[in-house]
């Protein structure tokens, strides 16, 4: 099992479009992918779990990620995030 | 002073939907509103749950059809990021959360399928409603997605009713529209129909081409962004709506309409003309049906007959099986209403993703690959027979063929055919008549593709369902937004099997047909005539199009094109041949308001 937290930098926040990379990521994962922010934990392959959330920008979230493929799933969505999900143009 | 009236602006306002029927119209709208959203409310007993299961992932598979095909057009139409919206529909309808709540209401609470989404959409969308920023503007996605589910859910026609009377020509609006009301309106002032929901394929749009009403569906949200008056353009051959038109526009769409009316012309001269090429090769163009309403309705298209006549639709929205007289009658009323013209007509093709409620049957895994078609016949004597009998009745009253679907080995064939003579048998006993019926199968399993000598020298005639071919052969499933773009129609292995049924079937000396939406495309009904297809069956509006494109070629020329394409090694390069050879010649028949040829 892999914990791996990670920063929301886009301006926008997490909303339907960044969400939408997220569970790309985590439904091509064999591994479980449960985000977990201000306390409330849930399945990353759900669009609207994560919407729900209304994750800011800015905020800190943590991918708790268990399965064969943990390694490079939490890579992936590092990636993403890094990124800032494809979308400032920065 | 007094101070002038403020004079209102209007927003001009383009929605991209689905073209639906040809034509354009500028008009003020009317306004349909929904009396109410009836939502089914009823406890189902437990050994009705995994059909309540499977019914509710139907709607999801078919709302996902719809929304992938709406965003291709949305690519089409206004580019890739306008489309991205479709993107996130279409997750919400794979999302696990949602299917995991909804089953559960279904499997533990009992509820009916259309209550149990209607439960948790409500939820969810009160929920974003509460919310404030992005989030409350996404619950207007979750309506749109509520609305086009409960469409599929329902099965009832939802009441709608006109907010006032139509007094002047009008272009009608709203979220959706039964036939039954479309076919009320006075024709002379109803000049287009923009709808929210819907898909090429549903009744309406069906409705809107034979009556020739320019249509678009599939529009989003326009029934809530519109008033009534409202000047608004409509566009059926592209699939657009422009709500407050600029001077621009108006006098853009002016001139379209006039092109329009005289392609029109042009086009209807076309019903009389034989389908035939330059150099006297007769191609037969049949026309697709799934109600036997549509028959008066072909001929007035130009068909030489009924290719394929969809005979689930009898099966449909109904707790029970028809009986074989009520059949015999439906089948005998198309038949002998078109008499002389050929009839070819399918046995029941359910299951995959149009499995019947009466046969209350198990939920599978791989439905498209799953109990289906001519496999439950086979296995369902009771049914089979029942149909067969009322064909071979039917078949007294005209010229009838019967063809049976998703044949995969020669086993089906030859058990099809025993069982049809088994019908005959004890029709005959019956003192009922036996008229000499031609039997053909349907090719759409590539392993009928591998095979199909071997099965042309036992039926009279073959069918090619391009729809399942390619889709089977080339391993996509077209609803899948991931992949839709690999559904490739001219891809080389396609070419190659039609190539191999075509020569078969003549070894035989038996005629091959193309049912299937690439038989209507310009393009691939050329390339299909050149590759020897003797017959294409096409919904009965695109008839006209392709005799005319059909009466414009040379069939030599045609062959010896289709014999290079065959060359070719990837659908890419096949595409661009086509388009070299064809394009122009395409264009300047002068029926554009008519095809949609992309450059």
């Amino acid at each position: 099992m892999i914990k791996q937290k990670l920063i929301v930098q886009n301006t926008l926040g997490l909303h339907a479009r960044p969400a939408g990379h997220i569970v790309n990521v985590a439904s091509s994962a064999q591994s479980s992918v449960d985000l977990v922010y201000s306390e409330q934990r849930v399945n990353a392959k759900s669009i609207l779990n994560l919407m729900m959330l209304a994750i800011e920008p800015g905020a800190e979230v943590e991918f708790i990620i268990d399965g064969p493929d943990e390694r490079k799933i939490a890579e992936e969505l590092t990636e993403l995030f890094n990124n800032k999900f494809y979308e400032d143009g920065t | 002073m007094k101070m002038a009236p403020k004079q209102e602006i209007k927003e001009r306002q383009m929605f991209v939907g689905q073209a639906a029927s040809p034509g354009y119209a500028i008009a003020p709208t009317k306004l349909i509103v929904r009396q109410k959203v009836s939502v089914s409310r009823y406890k189902i007993p437990e050994e009705k749950t995994a059909s309540q299961i499977e019914f509710f992932r139907r709607g999801l598979l078919l709302a996902r059809k719809e929304i992938s095909s709406l965003r291709d057009l949305t690519i089409r139409m206004a580019g890739e990021d306008e489309s991205k919206i479709f993107d996130s529909h279409l997750m919400i309808l794979q999302d696990p959360s949602l299917i995991e709540s909804v089953t559960s209401l279904i499997q533990k609470d009992l509820w009916n399928a259309s209550y149990a989404f209607h439960l948790h959409m409500q939820a969810l969308i009160d929920s974003f409603e509460r919310r404030e920023g992005i989030l409350k503007e996404r619950a207007q996605d979750l309506k749109e997605i509520y609305n086009r589910m409960l469409l599929h859910l329902n099965n009832s026609e939802s009441s709608f009713v006109l907010q006032e009377e139509i007094k002047e020509c009008a272009v009608i609006t709203g979220f959706s529209i039964g036939p039954n009301m479309l076919m009320h309106f006075d024709k002379e002032k109803v000049l287009g129909i923009a709808l929210d929901s819907g898909g090429v394929t549903s009744h309406v749009s069906i409705l809107a081409r034979s009556m020739q009403i320019p249509a678009v569906t599939g529009l989003g949200n326009l029934s809530e962004s519109v008033k009534s008056n409202d000047l608004l353009i409509l566009d059926g051959t592209n699939g657009l709506v422009i709500v407050n038109p600029d001077e621009n526009d108006i006098s853009n769409y002016k001139k379209q309409i006039e092109v329009f009316q005289n392609q029109k012309l042009e086009l209807f001269t076309m019903r009389e003309l034989e389908p035939i090429t330059m150099d006297g090769k007769y191609i037969r163009l049949n026309a697709n049906i799934e109600r036997f309403e549509e028959a008066s309705e072909i001929m007035s298209f130009g068909a030489t007959g009924v290719g394929l006549y969809r005979s689930e639709f009898l099966y449909f929205g109904r707790d029970s099986l028809p009986m074989r007289k009520e059949q015999a009658e439906v089948y005998s009323k198309v038949t002998h209403q078109l008499d002389p013209l050929p009839v070819t007509i399918r046995t029941l093709d359910v299951g995959g993703d149009k499995m019947l409620a009466s046969l209350n049957a198990e939920a599978e895994s791989n439905p498209f690959m799953g109990w289906r078609s001519i496999r439950l016949c086979l296995d369902r004597m009771d049914i089979f027979k029942e149909q067969l009998k009322a064909l071979i009745e039917a078949g007294n009253r005209g010229n009838l063929k019967i063809m049976f679907p998703m044949i995969s080995n020669i086993g089906e064939i030859e058990r099809s055919k025993q069982i049809y003579h088994e019908c005959c048998e004890e029709l005959r006993a019956e003192r009922i008549s036996i008229p000499k019926i031609a039997l053909g199968a349907m090719i759409e399993i590539p392993a009928a593709v591998m095979i199909v000598e071997e099965i042309a020298k036992r039926v009279d005639f073959l069918s090619i369902g391009t729809n399942d071919l390619i889709q089977f052969t080339l391993a996509v499933d077209r609803s899948n937004g991931k992949i839709a773009s690999m559904y490739e129609p001219h891809h080389p292995a396609i070419l190659r099997s039609i190539k191999l049924i075509v020569e078969a079937a003549h070894k035989e000396g038996i005629p091959v047909s193309v049912c299937g939406e690439m038989a209507a495309d310009p393009l691939s009904t050329l390339l299909l005539v050149g590759l020897g297809v003797d017959e294409l069956s096409m919904s009965s509006w695109c008839i006209m199009e392709c005799k005319k494109i059909i009466r414009s070629v040379n069939y030599d020329e045609a062959r010896a094109i289709s014999a290079e394409a065959l060359k070719l090694a990837d659908s890419k390069s096949i595409n661009n041949f086509l388009k070299e050879k064809y394009y122009q010649k395409i264009k300047n028949l002068g029926i554009s308001s008519f095809i949609t040829t992309e450059d």
